[in-house]
C-alpha cells in the first residue's frame, strides 16, 4: 500500500490505517526510538505513541513525505522521553551525537532565547538545501537519525574518516551560518 | 541543555530532505537484513502410513531427494521482507513487491472460520490426557493430513473424515484446504510458516494418478517413489522431514523410516518461525519457582512490561497475548487457582477462547507485566485412539477401510499408525527491563483498572496463531 492510500485511511478514520502504518514503518519507527532511548520497552512505547499521535494529527495534517513525517514524530517523542527520564543520564550514541551538534554553538554562546525552534528549523533547512546532496544526507543521518559513523560510512560506501571530516565541515559551516544570521549570540 | 532547542529544530527540518536522506543510495543494492534469530520456533510432523512401520536410521543428504522425486512441490513465490538499515526504510519498490505478495496470500484468508468445532474437539481429545507431561498439538497440521487422507478414501471411510472436518463434500474440503494452506503460507524472511506435505509411493505398486495429482496440485504435496524399506529411500524420507521442519524434530526424524510393508506414506509438516513484536531482554530474566504438578522447581523466566497489553478472562481462566511481528500472536492462558489445564480443555467456554481467542468480548487493554518461563516442549502422540473417539474408525479397520480411489488394483489397506510429533520453543533476544510482581489471579473477576501482573508460574496452555488467526499450535506446559 502506498503512502497516499495509508493517509487516506487516516482521513477516513479507518483504524486499519494504524495496522498498515505499523506493517510498513513499524521497524523504522522502532529503530529510531531504539537509537535514542536504547531501551526496547521505552522504544516500543514511543513507537505506539507515534501511531496514536499520527491518528490524532491526520487530519488536519496531510503529510507529503509520510516516512519523514512519522520519523520526525518518533524522534521528537523519543527525545522528549529521554529528557524527562534522563536529566542525569543519556544513552551513549545519542549523547555523542548531541555533543557533536553542540559544537555548532561556540563555548560561552547560546541560541537566542526569543528564537522559536520552528524558525530555527526553517533556517537550518535552508542551510541544508544549500549543501551538496551527499553532505546534507550525511549530516541528517547523523543528527536526525542518530546513525553511527560506521553505519553512515557503510551506507554511502565512504571511509569513516571521510564521514567524520564531512560532519566536521558541515557543523562548522552551520555554526558560521547561525552566527551570521543572528541565531547564536 | 543548550542543544535542546537545536535538537528540536533538527526534528522539524524540511521533510523532503529527510525523505532523501532516508533512501539508500542506488549504487548500493545490498540490503542489510534484520536478523531474525528465532525467538519462537515450532515445527511438527504428522505421519500417516498405510502399512506397518519399522525403525531404521535416517541420514541427511539433500541430493538424495532428487533421486526419488516424481515431483516436488513448488510453493508460491514470495518477495522478501524489505529490510531496514540504520533505522531508515528504503526502496518503496521492494516494499510494494513484498506487500503485493502478502496481499496475494491474504486473498485466501477467512476460509477456516467454520473449523472451530474441529479445533475444539480435537484439542480436547489430543491434549486432555496430559496431567504431568508437556503436550503440543497442531490443529492445522492434522487438518491438512486428514484432508489429504480424505482424498484417498471413499464411502463411509471418507464420510467419517468429512464429518469430523465439518465439510459437506470432498470438493468443498479441497477448496477450503487449498485456501487455508495459502492463507497460512509465509516465507519472506520475516516469518516462515510452511505447511509441507509429501507422498511416499512404493515403486512396485500402481496408484491412481488422478488422486496423486489432486494431492500434488491442491495440497502442494511432493511425490516420491522408491523401494519401501531400502536404505536410500529411508534416507531421503528422513532428509525431507528434516528439511521441512528446519531440523527442529531431529530427535524423532533420526529414526524415521519406511517399512517394506508400507503401501503409501503420507506426511504433512508445519514449520513456523516468527519474531516477537518487542523482544524480551535476557538481562531481565529471573530465576523463579514454577509450581508444576510434580513439585516446585526453579526455572528461568522472561519478564516484560507491555504497556498496551491485552487481558482476557473467562469463568475459569485469564489470558494475555504477545504479538509476533508481521504475523499472528501467541496466547498464554492461565487456569484460575483450583483449576488445571485439563479442566480448561474440557470446558466449553475456555475451549472457545483457546480455539478462537480473537474477538473475545471479555477483554481489556491495560498494562501487562508478563512473566513467562522459557520453554522448549515437545511431544509424540499416537492419534488413532483419539480419532476413533471422534468417530473416525473405518480407516483403521482392514475390513471396512475403503481406499479404492488411491489404489488401482483394489488392494486391501488400512491405516496402521498416525503419529503426531511436535515441538515448540520460545526464547528471548537482546535486552529489556521490566519488573514483575507475582499476583495470583481470580479469572472470573474483572481485571484491575490499569495494570496487571501476569505470571505463568503454574501449568498453563499456549496457543500460537498464524496470519489467518487460526491456531497453528496449541500446547500444555506442565514442566517448562
Amino acid at each position: 500500500m502506498d503512502d497516499k492510500q495509508i493517509i487516506l485511511l487516516y482521513e477516513q478514520r479507518d483504524e486499519s490505517a494504524i495496522k498498515e502504518t505499523k506493517t510498513k514503518y513499524g521497524a523504522y519507527c522502532l529503530s529510531i526510538a531504539t537509537r535514542i532511548l536504547e531501551n526496547p520497552e521505552d522504544s516500543q512505547e514511543c513507537e505506539n505513541d507515534t501511531y496514536l499521535k499520527v491518528w490524532n494529527n491526520i487530519p488536519p495534517d496531510s503529510p507529503v513525505y509520510f516516512s519523514a513525517y512519522l520519523g520526525a514524530i518518533t524522534r521528537n517523542l523519543s527525545l522528549d522521553r529521554l529528557r524527562k527520564k534522563k536529566a542525569t543520564k543519556r544513552t551513549d550514541s545519542v549523547c555523542i551525537s548531541l555533543e557533536e551538534l553542540e559544537d555548532c554553538i561556540p563555548t560561552g554562546k547560546s541560541i537566542a532565547e526569543e528564537i522559536e525552534a520552528k524558525d530555527l528549523a526553517e533556517h537550518i533547512s535552508a542551510f541544508l538545501r544549500s549543501l551538496p546532496e551527499a553532505e546534507c544526507n550525511v549530516f541528517l543521518n547523523r543528527y536526525w537519525g542518530f546513525l553511527s559513523i560506521e553505519e553512515i560510512a557503510d551506507k554511502y560506501s565512504f571511509s569513516k574518516s571521510k564521514v567524520k571530516m564531512m560532519l566536521l565541515r558541515t557543523r562548522t559551516k552551520l555554526s558560521n551560518h547561525l552566527i551570521k544570521e543572528g541565531f547564536i549570540l | 541543555m543548550k542543544s535542546d532547542k537545536l535538537q528540536d529544530a533538527m526534528g522539524m527540518v524540511d521533510e523532503a530532505l529527510i525523505e532523501r536522506a532516508n533512501k539508500i543510495p542506488k549504487k548500493k543494492s545490498k540490503f542489510r537484513h534484520i536478523r531474525w534469530t528465532a525467538p519462537i520456533a515450532a515445527a511438527l510432523a504428522i505421519i500417516i502410513g498405510l502399512g506397518v512401520f519399522f525403525s531404521m536410521k535416517g541420514n541427511n543428504n539433500p541430493a538424495i531427494l532428487n533421486t526419488y522425486a516424481v515431483s516436488q512441490a513448488e510453493y508460491p513465490e514470495m518477495a522478501k521482507y524489505p529490510a531496514s538499515i540504520g533505522g531508515f526504510v528504503y526502496s518503496e519498490e521492494d516494499y510494494d513487491k513484498w506487500r503485493d505478495s502478502l496481499r496475494a496470500q491474504e486473498e485466501y484468508m477467512g476460509q477456516g472460520e467454520n473449523l472451530a468445532g474441529f479445533f475444539q474437539s480435537t484439542a480436547s481429545e489430543f491434549l486432555g490426557e496430559c496431567e504431568t507431561d508437556n503436550k503440543v498439538y497442531s490443529p492445522l497440521n492434522v487438518y491438512m493430513a486428514l484432508s489429504m487422507l480424505c482424498e484417498t478414501a471413499e464411502g463411509e471411510t471418507r464420510q467419517q473424515i468429512l464429518d469430523l472436518l465439518g465439510a459437506e463434500d470432498i470438493e468443498t474440503l479441497r477448496t477450503q484446504a487449498h485456501a487455508i494452506w495459502n492463507a497460512n503460507y509465509r516465507d519472506d524472511g520475516a516469518v516462515t510458516s510452511i505447511l509441507g506435505s509429501s507422498l511416499w509411493l512404493d515403486e512396485e505398486l500402481e496408484y491412481n494418478k488422478d488422486v496423486i495429482n489432486t494431492l500434488s496440485e491442491n495440497y502442494y504435496a511432493s511425490v516420491f517413489r522408491g523401494r519401501m524399506g531400502s536404505n536410500g529411500y529411508n534416507k531421503a524420507y528422513a532428509n525431507w522431514l528434516d528439511e521441512q521442519t528446519g531440523g527442529l524434530l531431529k530427535e524423532y526424524t533420526k529414526d524415521a523410516s519406511l517399512s517394506p510393508e508400507t503401501l503409501l506414506n503420507l506426511v504433512t509438516t508445519i514449520y513456523f518461525q516468527a519474531k516477537w513484536d518487542g523482544e524480551f531482554e535476557a538481562r531481565d530474566n529471573t530465576n523463579q519457582t514454577f509450581h508444576s504438578t510434580t513439585g516446585d522447581a526453579l526455572y528461568e523466566f522472561m519478564n516484560q512490561r507491555i504497556t498496551y497489553g491485552d487481558y482476557y478472562w473467562g469463568e475459569k481462566f485469564s489470558a494475555t497475548k504477545k504479538d509476533l511481528r508481521e504475523s499472528g500472536s501467541m496466547y498464554f492462558i492461565l487456569p484460575d487457582e483450583g483449576y488445571t489445564p485439563q479442566d480448561l480443555l474440557c470446558d466449553k467456554e475456555a475451549m472457545s477462547f483457546i480455539t478462537a481467542g480473537k474477538g473475545w468480548e471479555q477483554n481489556k487493554s491495560l498494562r501487562v507485566n508478563l512473566s513467562i518461563p522459557k520453554f522448549d516442549v515437545s511431544s509424540d502422540t499416537d492419534l488413532i485412539s483419539g480419532l476413533k473417539n471422534l468417530g473416525v474408525t473405518d480407516c483403521f479397520d482392514m475390513k471396512s477401510a475403503d481406499f479404492s480411489p488411491l489404489l488401482s488394483d483394489k488392494t486391501d489397506a488400512c491405516i496402521d499408525s498416525i503419529n503426531h510429533k511436535a515441538r515448540v520453543t520460545i526464547d528471548e533476544k537482546g535486552v529489556t527491563a521490566a519488573a514483575y510482581t507475582e499476583l495470583h489471579l481470580a479469572g472470573s473477576a474483572m481485571p484491575p483498572e490499569d495494570e496487571i501482573d501476569f505470571v505463568l508460574d503454574r501449568p498453563f496452555i499456549f496457543v500460537i496463531t498464524g496470519t489467518d488467526s487460526l491456531p497453528l499450535f496449541i500446547g500444555v506446559v506442565n514442566n517448562p
